[in-house]
């Protein structure tokens, strides 16, 4: 059953490795994939074009991930509904409290390794690879 | 070499001599700047070391960073040891780095030993690392994800548990009970109060709080906790995302869900709509990505709902619903006797789970069931074969029903609670004084069944106290003592609860009755008359029906007996009614031990109402009419490339549709057999739960029937055995 | 009963120490202040069991074949054992004390 048009993520992490890595991964599974340094960059990638789900990493200089997500969570629809997958080092249940207070779908501690992001990409996307 | 290592020895060299330079720089003076330089560049550094899988390069940088976030935690400056050590771990970096170059891999032996030891000998005060001043209430978790820092990754949940200090005494023992739970990672124990000294010790009250990190979810977790004494702090922590396989990624979606509801509980902001149809995305497109169709399109609908009026009930339940979480109960009690009998905590939801799950083995063995009927006309030795194989299956899977079901019972003491009270406010209201006796309220019954028949055991209590039981001059003109008893006695019989609700006032005069129903006409009045004193009775039960001058507020308009007896048919049970005259009337109501429950879709076809077990349903459409085509006798449409056989059902039903120009009703794609199948009908209605009773009498050899269903109304549902529709 | 004291004066604890074990654990402990308690064979311990150690600080010596004593508990005991170095099983806490082999 061939799907429509191909899910597009928006990689959001200041570390261009991280980015390189789910990159790689993400492709190779049918995803297409735009890349942002910081909450400022992700906002002008999503208001340039569509994307089907963000995974941003909370600690980035210039704007963080949740600074962004708050943002971006203020405008309009349909701009304002993208799920978003949020990474960070930390496990504390504040930590989770405030992503969630930010708009953020699910969160994830690193290290997350690319296989297990594809999945979860592929369940927050409904779309199936592989 | 493969690219990414490349970018990572790139990106490494450059971020050692920038840490380099910042370090330098902040060993002449300390600059807020310059540190958060360093402090990011040791972070990023160690990030990359985890992406290529350098384990040694991580602990190494692990250690500088944990330096420079004490420094930054407690609100100094690094001192020249700290800087010191953290360009020797640079050193060692840089060293690495150029293996690596060189070898064009990993080194498989590096150590960061060396490193660690010469950061541990400058330590100066245990540091909880990096952490910063938390919340009092967060804070026991910060402690314990910072003392066992290697599991903290993998942990989902803390839990800190403090049980009664006289909790020995009630035979239990909280360590057994933390090391019983699942997925444990690391446990800690504290005195609740300073210890005394060994000789001052009581050793029989329990002094201890224990925390502990599990990798399970806080779900699990407060389920495996519920009812013990003492009190649990429950904490959901964030953990890393393991791979998924087939079987865990049932349990990854639960889990995306459940933290969609805790996203929608936790706007403690205005309505926001940009997150809840954020929401609604993601928890549809999971549903749709594990094969769940119509609970994703539920989902979808609801989200849309909630945008346009603005309020999240609407999609949380959806949400809930496709859980099917209901919040845990906790407990469903198994039974518990005083003799103190093996009995396990089970959480409800996990019953109900099994309960679903059996009722798909028995849509699967129906299936079955039927491909064996298939065989048979073939009239071969493995004909013979599979027909006793199948019945060998039915009679196990009868039994695990059975089974199954009958742990979801509860004891009738719980539909029971109310009546007391509920007695005495009648006795005031009707100025009757009576007393309720209740008996075998330890009888258990099916959950639904405790649930439900709450409501018509009201109407007969207060039936009983309204029309029963005379007023005072009238009991003791007659010699009755002045309180009158109403019985509440549960029993089981065999297959079945029987619940008896007798009062001992005037009884029903039987020929009051033939007068009334003639009256209203209920039946011809030769017919009633011709009737036994028994049949006669049972017209109380007609619709319509009531012998009292006045409705009085407390029976309701006239509701009546006949809603007594279609609650508990609809339940599967019967109820039947005696009486003497003078001396009392007792109302008897008989219900099933075990009750399964069905989710059907209803659906019109010939005029005439019929339910589709939604287990089969695959999904529903509109086509237009051209694309349906013959094939042969029979017809198909195409749906995504695949040909999928289509009958129309009230074609099949022999109820041809009075106007066939109709062609383009709604089509109900099912899984059958393994195959899909379509069935085109008039109209989609709503879908229900129902009771399954299989067919008996002139409808049981009937094809194409899987039972029927007593709805709300009074009416019967017929439910379809879609496999046997379509063939 | 699982509490018993070898010849040696070694108390040990074996099998499943239950509630009742803790003040007989106590009274040995009191009457032998330096006595060393041997917990190999243990394969359950009741939390009040647990206390006893805790606040008598006795020196532990052995490993129980259970998991959750050996993993879990022994840490935990170790943390409070008067000797240093007694540092049973916790290899984790490498700041504090020196590396041990893993």
């Amino acid at each position: 059953m061939p799907d429509e048009v191909a899910k597009r993520v928006l990689v959001v992490d200041d570390a261009a490795l991280v980015r390189l890595y789910y990159r790689t991964a993400l492709e190779r599974a049918g995803f297409e994939v735009a890349e942002a340094l910081n909450g400022v960059e992700a906002l002008e990638h999503v208001l340039a074009e569509r994307f089907d789900l963000l995974v941003v990493d909370v600690n980035m200089p210039q704007m963080d991930g949740l600074s962004f997500l708050r943002t971006l969570r203020a405008k309009n629809l349909p701009l304002s509904s993208i799920p978003a997958l949020v990474t960070s080092t930390e496990s504390a249940p504040r930590r989770i409290a405030e992503a969630n207070a930010a708009g953020a779908n699910f969160y994830i501690v690193k290290p997350l390794r690319a296989e297990t992001l594809v999945q979860y990409a592929s369940l927050f996307c409904g779309a199936r690879h592989g | 070499m493969d690219e990414l290592l490349t970018q990572f020895l790139i990106e490494s060299r450059e971020l050692v001599d920038k840490a380099g330079e910042d370090l330098l720089a902040l060993e002449k003076a300390h600059d807020a700047k310059r540190f958060e330089d360093a402090f990011r560049a040791f972070h990023t550094l160690k990030g990359g070391a985890g992406i290529v899988e350098f384990g040694a390069m991580q602990e190494a940088l692990h250690c500088a960073e944990d330096a420079l976030a004490a420094a930054r935690a407690e609100s100094r400056p690094v001192s020249a040891l700290e800087i010191g050590n953290c360009l020797a771990c640079l050193d060692q970096v840089a060293e690495w780095l150029a293996t690596i170059e060189q070898s064009g891999a990993i080194p498989q032996n590096a150590d960061a030993g060396d490193i660690v030891a010469l950061f541990a000998r400058g330590a100066a005060t245990p540091s909880t690392a990096g952490a910063a001043p938390s919340a009092a209430a967060d804070a026991w978790v910060d402690t314990l994800l910072g003392a066992h820092s290697d599991t903290a990754s993998e942990a989902q949940t803390a839990v800190r548990y403090t049980p009664a200090a006289d909790c020995f005494f009630r035979h239990e023992d909280p360590l057994a009970l933390i090391a019983g739970l699942p997925g444990l990672l690391a446990v800690d124990v504290e005195p609740r109060s300073p210890w005394p000294t060994l000789a001052d010790l009581d050793p029989f009250s329990c002094n201890l709080t224990i925390t502990a990190l599990l990798a399970t979810s806080s779900v699990e977790v407060a389920a495996a906790l519920g009812g013990e004494s003492g009190r649990a702090e429950i904490e959901a922590v964030a953990g890393r995302a393991l791979p998924l396989d087939a079987e865990s990624l049932a349990s990854a979606a639960a889990e995306i869900l459940e933290a969609q509801l805790r996203l929608l509980d936790s706007a403690d902001t205005a309505f926001q709509q940009g997150r809840v149809a954020s929401v609604g995305l993601v928890a549809a497109n999971v549903l749709r990505y594990v094969g769940r169709s119509l609970e994703s399109d539920n989902v979808a609908t609801a989200a849309a709902m909630a945008i346009a009026e603005g309020r999240v009930a609407p999609l949380v339940q959806a949400i809930a619903a496709a859980l099917n979480a209901a919040p845990p109960e906790g407990v469903a009690e198994t039974g518990r006797r005083k003799e103190a009998a093996q009995t396990i905590r089970v959480a409800a939801e996990r019953i109900d789970a099994l309960v679903r799950l059996t009722g798909e083995l028995i849509v699967a063995k129906n299936s079955l069931g039927h491909s064996v009927k298939l065989a048979e006309a073939e009239d071969s030795d493995l004909a013979v074969a599979l027909k006793n194989q199948h019945a060998a299956l039915e009679r196990l899977v009868t039994e695990l029903q059975r089974a199954v079901v009958g742990m979801r019972v509860l004891p009738l003491r719980v539909a029971f609670r109310r009546f007391p009270r509920l007695i005495r406010e009648l006795s005031a209201e009707l100025d009757k004084s009576a007393t309720l006796a209740i008996s075998g309220e330890d009888t258990e019954a099916d959950k639904t069944i405790v649930e439900a028949i709450v409501e018509p055991l009201v109407h007969l209590l207060r039936n009983a106290l309204d029309h029963g039981v005379e007023d005072g001059a009238t009991r003791a003109a007659a010699g009755k003592p002045a309180m009158a008893t109403i019985r509440l006695r549960a029993a089981r019989e065999g297959e079945h609860v029987v619940i008896e609700v007798a009062d001992d006032g005037a009884g029903i005069d039987v020929a009051a009755v033939r007068r009334a129903a003639s009256e209203r006409s209920l039946k011809p009045r030769e017919a009633i008359a011709a009737m036994s004193d028994e049949e006669a009775l049972d017209l109380i039960f007609m619709p319509g029906f009531s012998t009292a001058k006045t409705v009085t507020h407390l029976s309701g308009r006239g509701v009546g007996m006949d809603a007594v007896r279609t609650a508990v048919a609809r339940l599967g049970g019967a109820v039947a009614i005696r009486t003497t005259v003078g001396q009392g009337t007792a109302v008897r109501v008989t219900l099933p031990f075990s009750v399964l429950v069905t989710q059907v879709m209803t659906v019109e076809a010939g005029g005439q109402l019929f339910g589709i077990p939604l287990d089969a349903v695959v999904e529903t459409l509109r086509v237009e009419k051209e694309r349906i085509f013959p094939v042969g006798a029979a017809h198909a449409i195409v749906l995504r490339d695949r040909t999928i056989p289509l009958v129309r059902l009230a074609d099949v039903l022999g109820n041809r549709a009075k106007d066939r120009a109709d062609d383009s009703g709604p089509i109900v794609i099912a899984q059958l057999d393994g195959q899909l199948g379509a069935v085109q009908v008039e109209s989609i209605g709503e879908r229900m739960e129902i009771i399954l009773k299989p067919l008996d009498g002139l409808l049981s050899g009937m094809p194409g029937l899987a039972g029927s269903a007593l709805l709300g109304d009074g009416g019967v549902l017929l439910v379809l055995d879609l496999a046997e529709v379509v063939q | 009963m699982s509490v018993r004291v070898s010849e040696a004066g070694l108390i040990e604890l074996y099998g499943r120490c239950g509630v009742e074990d803790a003040e007989a654990l106590q009274r040995h402990l009191l009457a032998a202040p330096g006595a060393t308690v041997e917990w190999s064979g243990c394969e359950r311990l009741h939390a009040s069991v647990l206390q006893v150690l805790l606040v008598g600080e006795p020196r532990v010596q052995g490993q129980p074949t259970a998991e959750f004593l050996r993993k879990h508990v022994a840490p935990i005991i170790g943390r409070s054992t008067k000797q240093p170095g007694q540092h049973a099983t916790d290899a984790r806490d490498h700041r504090y004390a020196p590396r041990t082999n893993r």
